[in-house]
């Protein structure tokens, strides 16, 4: 390719295109399994939605956020709020509004509105806190994920405080969860080859640069946060039909610490690294779960202690931080397979 | 004239200021006087000089010229109109570009990329703004590296992508600091060739920042003088050479 002309448009997707195979071929071998194994493959592709979802965010922005978690609750929430039997609503729920507690919903309209509202949380918090940067803005994302913890676990006739809301139909198996991961995998690429993703990658890289550069960072930014908070609010819809229970407890750290350390073990300066990190991270925590349920060994059953899960989830970021410091991707996305070896080390990430 | 460099999608104007006026500007950091006092106006056509020892005050005042620093006191107009509260990127939008000590330039994206995002940033299209982008980077002979990363450039090269990236969609007036520090002679020559085409390819007001007082008294049309944040000399190069106090002040450091 010659210097400086833009690539075809097959070039500019195939980084796309590539995970996108590799997610739907997961789905498909994962569909030939047990029942235990497509509940993994259900579970791993609506984490690959949050983890994608949170990427959009942060890998473009580069502004680290523990507050997405909250968006995934908002957006269960809402949809459970939705599609939960009206007679349950009215005897538990006396607090939601005449429209969701005397009516019931389809589980689109419901995730389409468990998107939206977490949106426009997205959008009202996002007003504020995209000014500000470094740590300061990422403290203030979890003091976001603080206070929907305490109000989700706290506001008795709206969320069922710490009893559950029980009864979301559970609609979400994997080829369910896989469309919306290939759904979420197009939304991030095309906002990051976007002209915003292109403006916002560039307050990454050097924050006074780019408002030399007629960039409005704040503006890019909220756009990025409102657009990633969607994605991880329709996550968290379609979780609650996974599920088919809610508690709020659900929404809190140790699934904001999951995700992130997918992000941060596949590499949070590409799309390629969040499916990277979501892959790699489920295949270690289900192998190091079997291990702690015991394997049978001629006449003995070995097993690894409890919460080996957690110990080795930490073990394994440490490593991949000491040699590989920017993810197992490294930053790049899938490269162009056409490409002689020798040009490749040139092409840049996208 | 080089047309590409103009050609300008419909809809997106040329800045159009004439002149761009700093007013007793006086910018306080707790107690410390970075700069008391200055005032200077800097035209369309010309090569303006800004010069003075290490800590006068040169990068603050364009800061302040840029919507970086905000004046303690005094204001910074453009074309008569105040700029007073506003935003770095406005100041882009209408016309203010500058370059900077360090590069600064968009280290992970490749050299196109940091053409484009100005351009973007400015309301071109996709498609115009690579287009443009590739003119720019034509004009500062680095159109062989667009596909490279940034980051891997070398020094010399960086400073020619940042002069690139400012003189995205002619601004009125661009503002270099120091665009040839630690280059050599050939180097530096080959770099005020591009700085002094600005006026004339671009119609577009040059203030430069720089050390090499040979190269300050080649090319600029009018010099100011800072020292410990004060203006103790302006006018043209002949009559600066032989002022007193910059002897002293200024060039008597240098030996």
């Amino acid at each position: 390719m010659k210097s400086g002309t833009r690539p075809s448009l097959v070039r500019r997707f195939w980084p796309l295109v590539a995970l996108c195979l590799v997610v739907t071929a997961i789905v498909a071998l994962g569909s030939l399994g047990n029942d235990e194994l497509q509940v993994t493959i259900t579970e791993m592709m609506i984490r690959l939605v949050v983890v994608v979802g949170i990427y959009l965010f942060i890998g473009n922005s580069g502004i680290l956020s523990f507050g997405h978690i909250g968006f995934m609750c908002i957006g269960a929430y809402a949809a459970a709020w939705a599609t939960v039997d009206p007679t349950w609503k009215q005897m538990m729920l006396t607090g939601l509004p005449d429209f969701l507690q005397n009516n019931q919903y389809g589980f689109l309209p419901a995730v389409a509105g468990g998107g939206l509202l977490a949106a426009f949380v997205a959008l009202l918090l996002g007003s504020a806190i995209m000014r500000l940067s470094g740590i300061a803005g990422s403290i203030a994302t979890f003091a976001f994920l603080a206070i929907v913890q305490s109000v989700y676990s706290n506001w008795e006739s709206v969320t069922a405080a710490t009893s559950s809301i029980i009864g979301v139909p559970t609609v979400v198996g994997p080829w369910v969860a896989w469309l919306f991961a290939i759904g979420a995998l197009v939304l991030a690429y095309v906002f990051q080859i976007s002209r915003f993703g292109l403006m916002l990658r560039a307050s990454r890289d050097d924050e006074v640069a780019a408002k030399s550069s007629a960039v409005g960072i704040v503006k890019v930014r909220l756009i990025a946060f409102v657009v990633s908070a969607f994605i991880v609010g329709v996550a968290g819809a379609l979780y609650a039909h996974f599920l088919g229970i809610l508690t709020a407890d659900t929404f809190y750290l140790s699934l904001t610490f999951v995700t992130l350390a997918m992000l941060v073990v596949g590499g949070v300066g590409s799309l390629t690294g969040a499916v990277t990190g979501v892959i790699v991270v489920t295949v270690v925590v289900e192998v190091l779960r079997h291990m702690e349920a015991g394997v049978a060994v001629g006449a003995t059953n070995l097993h690894l202690p409890q919460g080996s899960q957690e110990i080795g989830l930490g073990i394994i970021m440490a490593l991949v931080m000491i040699f590989r410091p920017s993810g197992l991707a490294r930053g790049r996305e899938v490269p162009w397979p056409f490409t002689p070896a020798a040009r490749r080390a040139k092409v840049p990430a996208v | 004239m080089n047309d590409a460099l103009h050609d300008l999608p419909p809809g997106i104007a040329q800045a159009q200021a004439a002149e761009l006026v700093a007013e007793s500007i006086v910018v306080q950091f707790q107690g410390l006087m970075a700069i008391s006092d200055v005032s200077l106006k800097v035209e369309r056509h010309e090569i303006f000089g800004l010069i003075g020892p290490n800590g006068a005050g040169k990068t603050t005042l364009v800061n302040c010229l840029t919507g970086f620093q905000r004046p303690s006191t005094g204001r910074v107009l453009l074309a008569g109109e105040d700029t007073t509260g506003w935003r770095p990127d406005k100041f882009r939008k209408q016309g203010i570009a500058r370059t900077f000590q360090a590069g600064r330039l968009f280290r992970d994206m490749t050299v196109a990329e940091n053409v484009e995002v100005t351009a973007l940033g400015l309301g071109m299209s996709r498609r115009a703004a690579h287009e443009h982008a590739m003119a720019m980077l034509a004009w500062v002979g680095l159109a062989d590296k667009a596909d490279a990363v940034a980051g891997t450039l070398p020094y010399t090269d960086e400073r020619r992508v940042g002069i690139a990236r400012a003189m995205v969609m002619s601004p009125a007036f661009v503002l270099l600091d120091e665009p040839a520090a630690g280059m050599s002679d050939a180097e530096c020559d080959d770099l005020m060739h591009t700085i002094v085409a600005i006026p004339k390819e671009f119609t577009c007001g040059v203030l430069l920042i720089e050390h090499n007082m040979g190269v300050i008294m080649g090319v600029c049309d009018r010099i100011h003088v800072l020292d410990g944040g004060r203006t103790i000399a302006q006018g043209l190069p002949a009559e600066i050479r032989s002022d007193a106090n910059v002897i002293s002040a200024y060039l008597g450091m240098e030996g």
